[in-house]
This record gives structure tokens, C-alpha cells and sequence, in this order.
């Protein structure tokens, strides 16, 4: 079967689906029911109605934000502490700060690696597990954003850096990018050594598939402080809205 | 019988047809994730359905897991407990902090489209009987008890099976 049938096929399956929770579910608890069953082919034995919950539905639901929306990202990940100014600009009137405008950004852990769980998607997580060192804002007056997190480690093949993704108050990308960090001696890289691992085998900004054509330096923050003090980043963008 | 110990797995498909206040709630906070992530692999705009960015988008994988952050905070809301899955009485009564989410289908144009489903993964129960159509559990002792101990009764329904099985007796 061709994979666009296969695919298909499968779908419509699903799309099936919520005829037989409906035709056994019920909204509101009454008193169970003696309805005849309807379903078909999916139950073995019986057949029966499945009695509904009789209980109230707990505290009524609410609408929550996506977890990504905090201002500390950390979740208990160790490093040295990070402090990341964003500010936003509107390269389309002047420079202007960007009010009102969501900031994702998401780096990996001191070792080198992304939250995300089972990349296979075949396991399960615990609903308490968090989407670790990723976060949303929306910028202030000023144009800013400031999250918490740790100095980012690093991994083959790609200098230090942070993803920065900046999209409109309903949610139209406005730009993708990553920030750069300064390298060399005396800077936080070189402080901070590549955590655990070193920096033996480290890719330098000039060497790095994503920052090597900055030569203007436009994606590299400031980044001062120490590791007994934690870190500061400050980094202006400027995006066409 | 032989006393097994049991996890059942309850998928929750929510769709466009959902009515009930937490699902619309799931369904419209995972649409807008969907379509705030998957800009990240769709810069060309080239791309509208779930289907084609699988396809076609390196990374879009990805997506499932990104998404999945917009429904934690509603599952924290469930306070630990299956939703749905009653026992015999009409009481909730599955326990559960693991979960899978799955992204079944999307397209940035049409939320009608949207579909996810939600595997939840219940705490061990001790299977002791089945009476009838009807599974007798109970929750696992967590010391050793002497006497009556707390069953449920419950029928396996659509949607609801058994996740895995361990001989305790």
C-alpha cells in the first residue's frame, strides 16, 4: 500500500473513533443506564454499556497557559546560573521597542542535550516531567524579556548557543534565529569550559554551520559575570512586524 | 485464579467534536501549540498539514513533544486520575502520573483537522477475579494487610485496555 493510503487509511480509523466514545460516554452523570449497546466489533464478551461516572468532575477545568510560559526555565538542571535579557525591536519602524510580542527560547543542558523525551515517541513520561531549559514570554514595554537558566553546555558540532524563535501576540512567526556567544580568552565559554566535558573537539563561532557568515557579529550577545556569580546576557533583536 | 498485578492504558482521543470543557480546552490549547511550533519547520511556508511536515520537514518529528508542553498543565489539573474510565459504581477510580501524547493529525488552515490522543497509563492493580464481564481489582497493598481490602469492579470498554501483566501469585 502506498504510504498516502496507508496514511489515509488511518486516519479515517480515528476519525471513527469518537462515534463509540460517544455512543458510550455521557456529559452529564445521570443514573446508570441500561441503554442497549451499540458497539460494534470493538468490545469483546458483552457488549454492555460501560455505567458513566456518577461523580462530580473534579475542580472545573481552566484554561492554563502552555508550561513553556514561565520565567525560569532551569527545572532543577545544574550549571551556572544564566540571566537572559532579550530585548525586541521593530526593524520596520525605527527600531522601536516590541511590546506584546511572544519570545520562545530553548537551549540544551550543561552536558549538551535537548529536553525531549523517547525521540522514538513510544514511551511514556510522567505528566510532573517538564519541557526542561524551554520558555515563553511576552515582551514588556520596553521591548524585554528576561529568563533564568544555566550557562548551556555544548555539543559536536555546534558552538554555544540559544534558540530564539519571536512570533506576534496571535502567534505568527516573526523570526527564527539563535544567539551566539563571545569566545576566547577571558569570556564566559572559556570560564565556564564546556562544563564536564571541555571543550576539546569545541566548534568556534567561525567554524559553526549556523554563525560562521555573522562576521557583523549581528547573533553574538554580551555576556559578562563569573561562574561563583552566575552569568548575564544581554541581546537586542530586531525583527520586521 | 492466580492473582496478577496490571496497568491498564486509557487513550483519550480528543477531536473537533470534543464537548466536554477540559477536552475543547486540550483540543484548542494543542491547535495553537501546533501552529506556533511547527512554524519552526515550515520557515517557507511550503507545508499545512501534520502529514506533509512529517514528510517533508527535517525535525518536525519533533512536533509531538513540543505540543505535548501546551497539555501538561491540563493534566496536572486531573489531579492524578484517568478521566472517563468509571468503575461499576460510576466512580472514577484509574490513578495515574504516566501519559504519552500523541499528535494524530493537523493543519495550520483547518483546526477542524486537529486530532490527538491521550494515553494514560495507570498506577499497578491487583487483578483478582473477573466476575462476568467485570474485572475485580484492588490497589496493591502497600504493606502487608490482614483481612477485607478496598475492590473495584470495572469492565474493559472501548478504548481502555490492559498494558502489561505481572504474575504475583
Amino acid at each position: 500500500m502506498e504510504r498516502k493510503h496507508f496514511l489515509k487509511s488511518l486516519l479515517a480509523g480515528v476519525a471513527s473513533a469518537p462515534v463509540l466514545l460517544a455512543a458510550c460516554g455521557k456529559e452529564d452523570s445521570v443514573t446508570p443506564t441500561t441503554i442497549t449497546a451499540t458497539t460494534t466489533g470493538t468490545t469483546s464478551g458483552s457488549g454492555s454499556c460501560t455505567v458513566v461516572p456518577t461523580e462530580t468532575e473534579g475542580p472545573f477545568p481552566t484554561h492554563t497557559p502552555s508550561s513553556y510560559v514561565r520565567a525560569d526555565i532551569t527545572d532543577g538542571k545544574a550549571g551556572y546560573k544564566l540571566t537572559a535579557t532579550l530585548t525586541v525591536t521593530n526593524s520596520n519602524s525605527s527600531c522601536t521597542a516590541l511590546t506584546g510580542v511572544l519570545v520562545d527560547i530553548w537551549h540544551c543542558d550543561a552536558e549538551g542535550n535537548y529536553s525531549e523525551y523517547g525521540g522514538s515517541g513510544t514511551q511514556s513520561t510522567n505528566y510532573t516531567a517538564v519541557h526542561f531549559l524551554r520558555g515563553r514570554q511576552t515582551t514588556d514595554a520596553n521591548g524585554q524579556v528576561v529568563f533564568t537558566s544555566i550557562f548551556p553546555g555544548w555539543y559536536s558540532g555546534r558552538a554555544t548557543h540559544i534558540h530564539v524563535h519571536v512570533y506576534t501576540a496571535s502567534g505568527t512567526s516573526l523570526k527564527v534565529t539563535q544567539i551566539a556567544f563571545p569566545e576566547g580568552t577571558g569570556t564566559a565559554v572559556a570560564a565556564v569550559g564546556g562544563y564536564a566535558k571541555g571543550l576539546t573537539g569545541y566548534t568556534s563561532n567561525k567554524s559553526d554551520n549556523v554563525f560562521s557568515d555573522d562576521t557583523a557579529g549581528v547573533q553574538l550577545a554580551s555576556v559578562t559575570g563569573s561562574t561563583s556569580a552566575g552569568f548575564q546576557l544581554a541581546f537586542t533583536l530586531a525583527v520586521p512586524a | 485464579m492466580t492473582e496478577r498485578t496490571i496497568t491498564l492504558c486509557y487513550r483519550k482521543l480528543i477531536d473537533a467534536s470534543a464537548t466536554r470543557p477540559w477536552d475543547k480546552l486540550v483540543f484548542a490549547a494543542t491547535y495553537r501549540e501546533f501552529c506556533l511550533q511547527a512554524q519552526y519547520f515550515n520557515q517557507e511556508k511550503r507545508y499545512h498539514s501534520l502529514a506533509e511536515l512529517l514528510q517533508h520537514a527535517p525535525g518536525a518529528a519533533q512536533l509531538p513533544f513540543l505540543v505535548s508542553g501546551a497539555v501538561r498543565g491540563y493534566l496536572q489539573q486531573l489531579n492524578g486520575q484517568v478521566p472517563d474510565v468509571a468503575d461499576n459504581l460510576g466512580r472514577l477510580f484509574l490513578k495515574f502520573t504516566q501519559f504519552q501524547f500523541n499528535l494524530l493529525a493537523s493543519d495550520v488552515l483547518d483546526q477542524a483537522r486537529h486530532q490527538v490522543a491521550i494515553n494514560f497509563y495507570s498506577e499497578p492493580l491487583v487483578w483478582h477475579d473477573t466476575v462476568g464481564p467485570y474485572l475485580l481489582v484492588s490497589a496493591p497493598p502497600g504493606t502487608a494487610t490482614a483481612g477485607e481490602i478496598p475492590t473495584r469492579l470495572f469492565q474493559i470498554q472501548p478504548y481502555l485496555s490492559i498494558h502489561s501483566l505481572q504474575a504475583t501469585g
